[in-house]
């Protein structure tokens, strides 16, 4: 049997509803993962500026990403996920702007195009306890010259009945900031930051062929939050990039999934979000999971995301009128966002192919309600990815 | 090694490899023990079974966790089969049992049918009609394989089969690793298989009109009966899932059965399980490749 699929919702409940009679072993045999190994390539393309005036090279960021991944089982009932990433960075990003004719903004791009590069690995375990019970430990570690980051998470599911699963977890993570270039653009030399993390969430199965998933999510930062290769212009100056040493962030999220037919699931996604830095977000995402003749699937979808500036946002300051915290960061101001993708699986065997594409575009015009401030970095982006994975079993 | 044993009204086998006189004697004990234990418990052909005591009781009583992990389980199948999977159908399940009923019969057995008739909440049930069925048909049997499969790993086989009536618990593959082969039954065939497929773990399971089947002036009626109308059902001869456990098995090839052919058919494909449907006309389908 193909224990690669995840079991339908019928399924789950038949096994959810047997585990408690048969015992762990079918239900970790059930559960288990076939070993397969993966690899990807991603291509990450944001739009050059156009509109807004800019200052420098217009061309902004571009990243190429390869991934390889392996899952496998260690002993009956764990299941372990390896997971290396390398990322090739390059291009100008947003670095400040200053007041244009009529007050509108200039964009300041980096002057030098930035070429850089992260490696990252991770790991995690699942350990099946039976009875659709499961325990999941991670860890990672992301390296790049200037940027060190570290985090281990714990998460933990256990039916509450044929129909209800809890489901409940933390993680930590720990960044190492040390700027390139400090002596020379007067940036901070080594800063820290902590991120906590903590979820519950309830999975209901409502039907044989719909789950509808809540859940809540608490987040906590501290340390060093400013971003060091960013400024702010406060009257004339250009001062660095200053946030608050703390944030705290509630996101609640929604996943339904619908089993249309034998051919076709729909799921579903929201996301709503409200930080002590004022920001509030908003996120829809549906996609289409159609299983066509021949092994094939295609996945079209949509995203929508909106979000209010954090309080100390703006693309310029007067002087007068900045408090302690100022950033013209443009993933701090206010603007919405609409993506489309299309993804494509095959299956030859067993090997899968899989590969898509993804358009993004940001402005503050798609902002719900409309942004308070203008956002002359806001992004859009390509994204194009193929990947090839291989199956043992 | 293979053992032949009789239980629960259908032969049965139990194949065990690679272990002692001594590890293959103790696993079929184990098995025999089991096996009997159970039939004695959920029987409902006996006046002494738990079932019994349930069903002639008129006060609420508390059952052994054993007992309320199949009533939750069989609720669940009943709640997935929109009420055609109903515990509480024996009465028309032994009305069906050798013979063609009066149509008056079927309706008095309808009135003491259906879910609605018992309270369960675990791990209380109380039947509040009296005269009711309880039978555990499509779960029992499946659930033993099971259980004897995972006696027999405990005392030390790690080869073999457990086979109660055709419903299949796999306890290890081969000595060397090889998936056991194991045939489908081929309806309407007595001891002739309809296909031979690789078993590399957990169960097979397969419902059909093979057995306990009534033929009146040439027309052929299943033992598996619709809880709704009191009629044996029409549609598939026979229904053999694989899953990782004969319980899974068992209970989805049933349901298929009394879902019927295109709404079965369709079920099938929707839980993902491999599976081999064959309709009265004989024709073949499903994804186990035979």
């Amino acid at each position: 049997m193909n224990t690669n699929k995840r079991p339908s919702p019928s399924l789950s409940l038949l096994l959810a509803a047997s585990a408690a009679l048969v015992g762990h072993k079918a239900h970790a045999e059930e559960t288990s993962t076939a070993p397969s190994i993966g690899y990807r390539f991603n291509v990450y393309d944001e739009d050059a500026f156009s509109g807004a005036p800019v200052i420098g090279s217009d061309k902004r960021y571009h990243v190429d990403t390869q991934q390889l991944d392996f899952s496998g089982n260690v002993g009956e009932r764990n299941t372990l996920n390896v997971d290396a990433t390398h990322e090739v960075m390059s291009g100008s990003s947003p670095w400040y702007s200053i007041p244009g004719p009529n007050n509108k903004p200039i964009q300041v791009l980096s002057g030098a195009t930035i070429r850089d590069h992260r490696s990252a690995i991770s790991a995690s375990l699942m350990h099946d306890a039976g009875g659709n019970s499961t325990t999941t430990g991670s860890v990672s570690y992301s390296a790049e010259r200037d940027y060190h980051a570290t985090a281990i998470g714990l998460e933990h599911t256990i039916p509450l009945n044929t129909a209800l699963t809890l489901g409940f977890g933390g993680s930590l993570s720990h960044d190492v900031i040390e700027p390139t270039d400090a002596e020379i653009f007067d940036r901070i030399r080594h800063a820290q930051k902590n991120t906590y993390s903590a979820f519950g969430s309830l999975s209901w199965v409502l039907n044989r062929a719909s789950v509808l998933e809540s859940g809540i999510q608490l987040n906590y930062q501290s340390g060093y939050l400013s971003d060091p290769y960013k400024l702010a212009t406060v009257g004339e100056a250009q001062l660095p990039d200053t946030r608050p040493d703390r944030r705290t962030e509630a996101a609640w999220l929604v996943r339904y999934r619908l089993a249309i037919n034998d051919n076709a699931a729909l799921h579903a996604d929201s996301r709503v979000a409200v930080n002590s830095w004022g920001q509030k977000s908003v996120t829809l995402d549906a996609s289409l999971y159609q299983t066509l003749p021949g092994d094939w699937q295609i996945i079209p979808g949509v995203r929508y995301y909106t979000q209010h500036s954090a309080r100390f946002y703006a693309p310029f300051f007067d002087a007068n009128d900045a408090g302690s915290f100022y950033s013209s960061d443009y993933r701090l101001g206010g603007f919405g966002s609409v993506a489309g993708h299309l993804d494509l699986r095959k299956q030859f065997g067993r090997w899968e192919f899989t590969a898509g594409m993804e358009r993004y575009h940001a402005t503050t015009r798609y902002a719900l309600g409309g942004a308070n401030a203008a956002n002359p970095g806001a992004v859009s982006y390509t994204r194009i990815f193929a990947g090839l994975d291989y199956h043992f079993d | 090694m293979r053992f032949e044993f009789s239980t629960m009204g259908c032969p049965c086998a139990l194949h065990v490899e690679d272990v002692g006189d001594d590890v293959a004697r103790r696993a079929l004990a184990a098995t025999l023990a089991e096996v009997d234990r159970l039939d004695r418990k959920y029987s409902h052909y006996r006046d002494d079974s738990l079932l019994a005591t349930l069903q002639r009781s008129s006060e609420s009583i508390d059952v052994d966790d054993e007992t309320a992990n199949l009533f939750d389980f069989a609720a669940e199948l009943n709640r997935q089969s929109d009420g055609l999977f109903d515990i509480t159908a024996g009465k028309l399940t032994r009305l069906w049992d050798g013979r063609k009923p009066a149509q008056k019969e079927i309706d008095a057995a309808l009135r003491v049918t259906g879910w609605h008739r018992i309270e369960w909440n675990r791990p209380t049930l109380h039947v509040t009609t009296r005269n009711m069925h309880l039978d555990f048909g499509g779960l029992v049997k499946e659930y033993a394989a099971d259980r004897c499969a995972e006696l027999c790993r405990e005392v030390g086989v790690q080869s073999g089969v457990v086979d109660l009536g055709g419903d299949l618990a796999l306890i290890g593959p081969h000595a060397n690793g090889e998936a056991w082969i194991v045939g489908i039954k081929a309806p309407r065939a007595e001891g002739k298989a309809a296909a031979s497929i690789a078993l590399p773990r957990g169960g097979l399971a397969t419902s059909g009109d093979y057995e306990r089947a009534l033929i009146i002036d040439g027309k052929r009626y299943s033992h598996i009966v619709d809880p709704r109308s009191g009629w044996p059902i029409e549609g598939f001869a026979s229904v053999s899932v694989v899953a990782d456990s004969c319980l899974v098995a068992g209970s989805a090839s049933t349901l298929a059965m009394l879902l019927g052919i295109e709404r079965g058919g369709a079920w099938l494909r929707e839980l993902g399980l491999p599976h081999l449907c064959i309709d009265g006309e004989g024709r073949i389908s499903g994804d186990i490749k035979i």
